[in-house]
């Protein structure tokens, strides 16, 4: 599989269809694996595909940095590609400027490189063959759990996740879908949110996360992942993802590349009346 | 003639310290996670990590902590409360070597230009029991910055795991001593400790030449290897906010808040990163470090150039923190090496 997928990668960066391939490698510390930005084919050998590749690479698609190296092939997880759809909605990526190297895990455990490139084939994939992971039985227990809960209850709780949070924003900045230029939380004329790490400041910032990625979540989990401080965060994001689903009877985050997103649509015949 | 200290004498040590109204910091494993918290009583702590996730430097320098507090009636500003609270005598057991050398790397800066009361009264209250490490991870450096696993930089008595759960002690400075002294009945003499980090040593890394590192940094303020070293990193603050050794603040403050019926608020000192892009912003909209790899540049300028040259001494000990934390696995080691082999063929080129 691996040498299917440096193949690619190495035809893409020779035939010029793509600048820099973003991908993984070995990193240094045993058993890990880190992202990797190749601009020359000799370099493809150092990509690598395996269990511990979790980064979603798509939130290097709006980086600047990346942005100026030009066509960008990607090697991409279905959360990675659900990702990217969704910048490609928001129009924060232009199709064109993506190329797919899609890669999935077998419910075996096996690594696989898929044969779909085109963003019509691997939506058509993910429809057919990924269930949104926020939305599974599974998942969605810790949720109705929490839900159970008296108010008070799941006051204290997440008063006492959120004490832990120290500002670093590592959720934001791993997050693909967390791509303004200036997030609210740095806006210091008016500062919307403290920035100081207490109860207000925390609660106040990791509530405005939650829900600036409301209909927008791919669950790929990294947030909660990358937190020095253990917060559930992946809680939040799949009741929201839940209520989204209940509420507005929509499908999961990322399984459209175009057309109107839930949240960011205008209609003059909005049914609530602010609207007009 | 050296001493040491029982297991259940050190149980009897921190029930002492409780008992004349010190507060007793040890690492606790409380949840997934091994962190510094309040301990009661010594069963609570766990000695058996590596290493705690964030570093002994929240005790001192805390991620936001008040400066003054003020109000306003029309337009006039009174401040009020511009004295730092009386800190809490504290007492932090099992601290790793890496941790506490921190210390006099932040004593220099907090004491430096200004004096900053809020962190020195609190070290002034605070005696460091350090415990040397008798095992690593992958991720540990310490030997590579010139520190050790039984390294005693800030530490007030060192602690070194001996035979059949006994502490070798090492009084480190006067508190120390003080400390041994008035708990002498806690301790009996010892033969001349043993090591028993040499196995742990084995397993570090070799040391790296730090002046090598630092005479190519000051020679390649511009260099495309700043690009290519921070292109994966994503701008989060975990690698310095995890450092034991980093420092910066932000101040702000939180105002909107009413007290007999004027508004009123606090300036707060609060936890910042250079690795955020607002760090250096200017009010003109202009920023001096536009880009992750100026950002990034900062860091390892600050740790192995700019503050050597102030102070003497490198602003790294090696805990590897920033390795283990980091969402997209930076590794500082890596680039130290690429950093020191560069060094080295520029030399030879001479």
């Amino acid at each position: 599989m691996i040498d299917q997928l440096r193949r690619r990668a190495r035809e893409l960066l020779t035939t010029g269809e793509a600048a820099c391939i973003i991908g993984y490698a070995n990193a240094s510390v045993p058993g890990k694996a880190a992202p990797i930005v190749i601009t020359r084919a000799e370099d493809a050998d150092r990509l690598v595909f395996h269990a511990a590749c979790c980064n979603n690479l798509a939130v290097y698609l709006t980086r600047p940095e990346i942005r100026k190296l030009g066509t960008v092939a990607m090697v991409a997880k279905p959360a990675d590609v659900r990702a990217a759809f969704v910048l490609m909605q928001e129009n924060q990526v232009r199709p064109d400027d993506v190329k797919f190297i899609a890669v999935d895990v077998t419910p075996a455990g096996e690594c696989t490189l898929l044969a779909q490139r085109t963003r019509e084939e691997l939506l058509d994939y993910l429809v057919k063959n990924v269930p949104p992971a926020e939305l599974a039985d599974d998942a969605l227990k810790d949720v109705a759990a929490l839900e159970e809960q008296t108010d008070g209850e799941r006051w204290a709780y997440w008063q006492q996740q959120f004490s832990r949070c120290i500002r670093c924003y590592a959720c934001r900045q791993v997050c693909p879908l967390c791509y303004c230029s200036r997030c609210v939380a740095d806006k210091n004329r008016p500062q919307w949110i403290e920035t100081s790490a207490h109860g207000r400041g925390n609660l106040a910032w990791n509530i405005t996360r939650a829900f600036h990625l409301a209909g927008r979540c791919v669950g790929c989990g990294e947030c909660e992942r990358a937190c020095p401080a253990g917060i559930p965060l992946m809680k939040l994001n799949r009741k929201l993802a839940k209520d989204v689903r209940d509420s507005f009877g929509v499908h999961a985050a990322g399984y459209a590349f175009s057309g109107e997103q839930l949240f960011a649509g205008y209609s003059p015949s909005d049914p609530n009346d602010f609207f007009e | 003639m050296a001493i040491k200290i029982s297991k259940d004498n050190l149980a009897a040590l921190v029930d002492s310290l409780r008992r004349s109204g010190m507060r007793v910091v040890a690492p606790v494993s409380r949840t997934a996670f091994t962190e510094f918290a309040e301990i009661v009583a010594l069963d609570e702590a766990d000695f058996s990590q590596v290493n705690t996730r964030s570093s002994i430097k929240q005790f001192l320098f805390p991620a936001t902590e008040p400066i003054l507090s003020y109000s306003l009636e029309q337009s006039n500003v009174k401040l009020e409360c511009e004295e730092p609270p009386e800190p809490r005598k504290t007492v932090i057991i099992g601290s790793r070597p890496c941790d506490t050398a921190s210390l006099p790397i932040l004593d220099k800066l907090f004491s430096w230009d200004c004096e900053d009361r809020f962190y020195l009264n609190r070290r002034a209250a605070t005696v460091v029991i350090s415990i040397a490490c008798t095992d690593c991870d992958d991720c540990c450096f310490c030997t590579a910055i010139g520190l050790g696993p039984d390294s005693k930089q800030g530490s007030d008595l060192l602690l070194v795991p001996g035979e059949s759960g006994c502490y070798n002690a090492e009084p480190c400075t006067e508190r120390g001593a003080e400390l041994v002294k008035q708990h002498e009945k806690l301790f009996t003499q010892s033969a001349a400790p043993a090591s028993v980090c040499k196995a742990v040593l084995e397993k570090l890394p070799k040391p790296l030449n730090l002046d090598r590192i630092a005479n190519w940094l000051r020679g390649h303020f511009y260099d495309d290897f700043w690009q290519a070293a921070s292109l994966k990193c994503v701008g989060c603050g975990c690698c310095t906010f995890l450092c034991p050794t980093c420092h910066c603040f932000d101040i702000t403050d939180e105002h909107g808040r009413y007290r007999d019926g004027r508004r009123a608020g606090l300036r707060r000192k609060n936890w910042d990163s250079c690795q955020f892009a607002q760090f250096t912003l200017h009010a003109s909209g202009h920023n001096p470090r536009p880009d992750r790899a100026s950002r990034w540049r900062q860091r390892m300028m600050h740790k192995f150039l700019y503050y050597p040259e102030r102070f003497g001494s490198r602003l790294c000990t090696g805990c590897g923190r920033c390795v283990r934390s980091c969402p997209v696995q930076m590794d500082i080691r890596d680039q130290l090496k690429a950093i020191e082999s560069m060094q080295a063929d520029d030399e030879q080129h001479l």
